[in-house]
C-alpha cells in the first residue's frame, strides 16, 4: 500500500504509470478525506493520493488544536491514539499577563497530527485509494480530451499520471492551483509567520489552552500553549511580519518562552505559514478542485484549518466523483463545489476576516482593560458571548466592530 | 512543457521588470522548507523542489516581500 514510485529504467522517458479518475495531491487532512470520500461515494472509480514526504503526517507543521464538534463529523476521538489531549477550558491572557478563564464546555482536542494524518490516509487506503509516498507533483498540463497530465517525481525517477479530476490539497504552497491558473498568492499582511516548540517541564493547567495577545508578543497574531500531556505542550506563536520589528517569528517566540516559561526545555522547533485571509476567489477550474490551506480555507481569526480542510476535502471528493460519473468535469460543473463551500463556511470566513481587520486597530491597553472587565463576570457565566456583550457596554468603540461582524 | 514556469497566463502580466539591484537568496542550512514564502512571491520565483527551496534568480524582482515573513530568517537580499 505504501510504496514509492516504481524505479525508472535507464532509457525510459517519463512514462504513463497511471490513468486514474481522481488524483489527490497532498495527503494532509484535506487530501486524505477527499480520497476517502471519493472512494466512499464512488467505489468503482480509481483514486490516487500523493504524498511528498516519506511518511504521511510528518513533519508536523501545526499547533494541533481542533474543535470538538467539527472533529466528530469525521472521527471519534474518545480513546483514539491520535487524540493527545481533551481540552475543556480556554484561558485568554492579556498583554499585561491578566488571565481570563472562559467557561465553555467541550472545547476541543489536541491531536497528534503525525498519527491523525496517517489514520485518515489509512482509512482512504482501506476503501481502495492508492497512496504513493515520497512522490511529488512537479507540474501539470491539460490534455485536449480534458484530462490533466501530471508529472510525478520521486526518488525512483519520474512518471506521468493522467487524471480526470485533480484535487489540489498541497497546503500553503498551493502549486496545483497555480499550475491550473488559479490565483493563490497571498498579500503579506494576511500571512501569519509561525514558529513552535514542543516544550517540556513547564507548569500549566493540562486541560486548558492558553492564548496571549500583545503587540510586543505576537504583533497581528497571538502566542499559544496547547497541552500535549501534563508538563509538555506545543508552545508557539504567529505574527504578521509587516507589524513586527526586525526579529523573525522564532526570535519572538524565544523571547516569549524565556519570559513565560524560563525553566522549560525546548524540543523540536517547527515553523510555517498560516494564511489568515479568505477563500480564494475561485477554487475550481476545468478538471481541478483545490481544498484546505491550498485554497486559503482557514479561519482568519483563529488560524484554525484542520476541520475546514476536512469539510472541503469531503465536498471535493463528492463533487469530483459525481462529475466524473456524469461525464462532465468542466469548470461549470465543478463550480458546485465552490458554491457549497461558501455556503458551509466560506461566507463565515468573510465575516471573521472583517472582524480580524477591525480588531487589528485595537491596542494592548484595550485588551488589558477588557480582560479586567471580563474577570468581573462570575466564572461560571464567563462565556465568550458574555465577554463580548460586556465589552460592547464598557467599550463603545467596539460597536462598529460588532456591526461589521454581524452585517 | 510541464514546468510551472511554462504556465504563463495571468502571471506573465503580473511580472514587472526587475526594478531593484538585489535579489533574494535562501540559506538552506537555516531554511525549514515550510513553503510560507511561495505564495508571497509576486512573480512566483520561489519553488520547493523535492527537499530544497529554490529561488529563480532570473525571475526574482527583488521586491523583498519574502524576506521579513520567513519565520527563521533564511532569506536575505544580495546584489543581483
Amino acid at each position: 500500500m505504501h510504496r514509492p514510485l516504481p524505479r525508472r529504467r535507464a532509457h525510459d522517458g517519463p512514462r504513463v504509470t497511471h490513468d486514474t479518475d481522481v488524483l489527490v495531491i497532498g495527503a494532509g487532512p484535506a487530501g486524505a478525506v477527499a480520497a476517502w470520500e471519493a472512494k466512499r461515494a464512488a467505489p468503482e472509480l480509481d483514486v490516487v493520493l500523493l504524498e511528498r514526504d516519506a511518511r504521511v503526517g510528518t513533519p508536523v507543521r501545526c499547533a494541533e488544536g481542533v474543535g470538538n464538534a467539527g472533529l466528530r463529523e469525521f472521527a471519534d476521538p474518545d480513546g483514539a491514539p491520535w487524540a493527545a489531549r481533551k481540552i475543556t477550558r480556554v484561558v485568554f491572557v492579556a498583554p499585561d499577563d491578566t488571565e481570563v478563564k472562559v467557561a465553555e464546555r467541550d472545547v476541543g482536542w489536541i491531536l497528534d497530527r503525525s498519527q491523525f494524518d496517517a489514520f485518515l490516509a489509512e482509512r482512504a487506503v482501506a476503501l481502495g485509494a492508492e497512496l504513493l509516498v515520497s512522490t511529488e507533483a512537479a507540474g501539470m498540463m491539460c490534455e485536449p480530451d480534458g484530462r490533466w497530465r501530471v508529472r510525478l517525481r520521486g526518488a525512483g525517477g519520474e512518471a506521468i499520471c493522467r487524471a480526470r479530476v485533480v484535487i489540489g490539497t498541497d497546503g500553503v504552497e498551493a502549486m496545483v492551483g497555480r499550475w491550473a491558473g488559479l490565483e493563490t498568492r497571498v498579500p503579506a499582511r494576511d500571512m501569519e509567520s509561525c514558529a513552535q516548540y514542543v516544550v517540556e517541564g513547564i507548569d500549566f493547567d493540562p486541560d486548558a489552552i492558553y492564548l496571549q495577545f500583545g503587540a510586543g508578543i505576537a504583533p497581528g497574531g497571538y502566542a499559544w500553549l496547547f497541552p500535549k500531556s501534563p508538563g509538555v505542550a506545543n508552545v508557539g506563536l504567529g505574527l504578521v511580519a509587516l507589524k513586527a520589528d526586525a526579529r523573525n517569528a522564532r526570535q519572538y517566540l524565544d523571547a516569549w518562552i524565556a519570559r513565560r516559561y524560563p525553566r522549560g526545555a525546548k524540543r523540536t522547533c517547527t515553523v510555517g505559514g498560516v494564511i489568515a485571509h479568505t477563500t480564494i476567489r475561485q477554487t475550481y477550474t476545468d478538471g481541478v478542485l483545490v481544498a484546505g490551506d491550498a485554497a486559503h480555507m482557514i479561519n482568519p481569526l483563529s488560524g484554525g484549518g484542520i476541520v475546514n480542510a476536512m469539510k472541503a476535502g469531503r465536498l471535493a471528493g463528492r463533487v469530483a466523483t459525481a462529475a466524473i460519473r456524469a461525464g462532465d468535469t468542466s469548470a461549470s460543473r465543478l463550480s458546485a463545489y465552490h458554491a457549497e463551500w461558501m455556503a458551509q463556511l466560506g461566507d463565515d470566513h468573510l465575516k471573521y476576516y472583517r472582524l480580524k481587520r477591525a480588531l487589528e486597530d485595537l491596542d494592548d491597553q484595550f485588551f488589558n482593560s477588557l480582560a479586567r472587565a471580563a474577570n468581573t463576570i462570575p466564572a461560571g457565566k464567563r462565556t465568550l458571548g458574555r465577554i463580548f456583550a460586556h465589552a460592547l457596554v464598557r467599550h463603545p468603540q467596539l460597536i462598529p466592530v460588532a456591526a461589521r461582524f454581524f452585517i | 512543457m510541464l514546468d510551472a514556469s511554462d504556465h504563463h497566463g495571468y502571471r506573465s502580466r503580473m511580472r514587472p521588470a526587475p526594478a531593484f539591484p538585489e535579489i533574494a537568496v535562501v540559506d538552506l542550512q537555516v531554511c525549514d522548507r515550510c513553503g510560507l514564502c511561495l505564495p508571497l512571491c509576486p512573480p512566483e520565483a520561489i519553488h520547493l523542489e523535492l527537499t530544497d527551496l529554490v529561488v529563480d534568480q532570473s525571475t526574482c524582482t527583488g521586491c523583498r516581500k519574502c524576506i521579513a515573513p520567513c519565520p527563521v530568517g533564511a532569506l536575505t537580499m544580495v546584489p543581483a
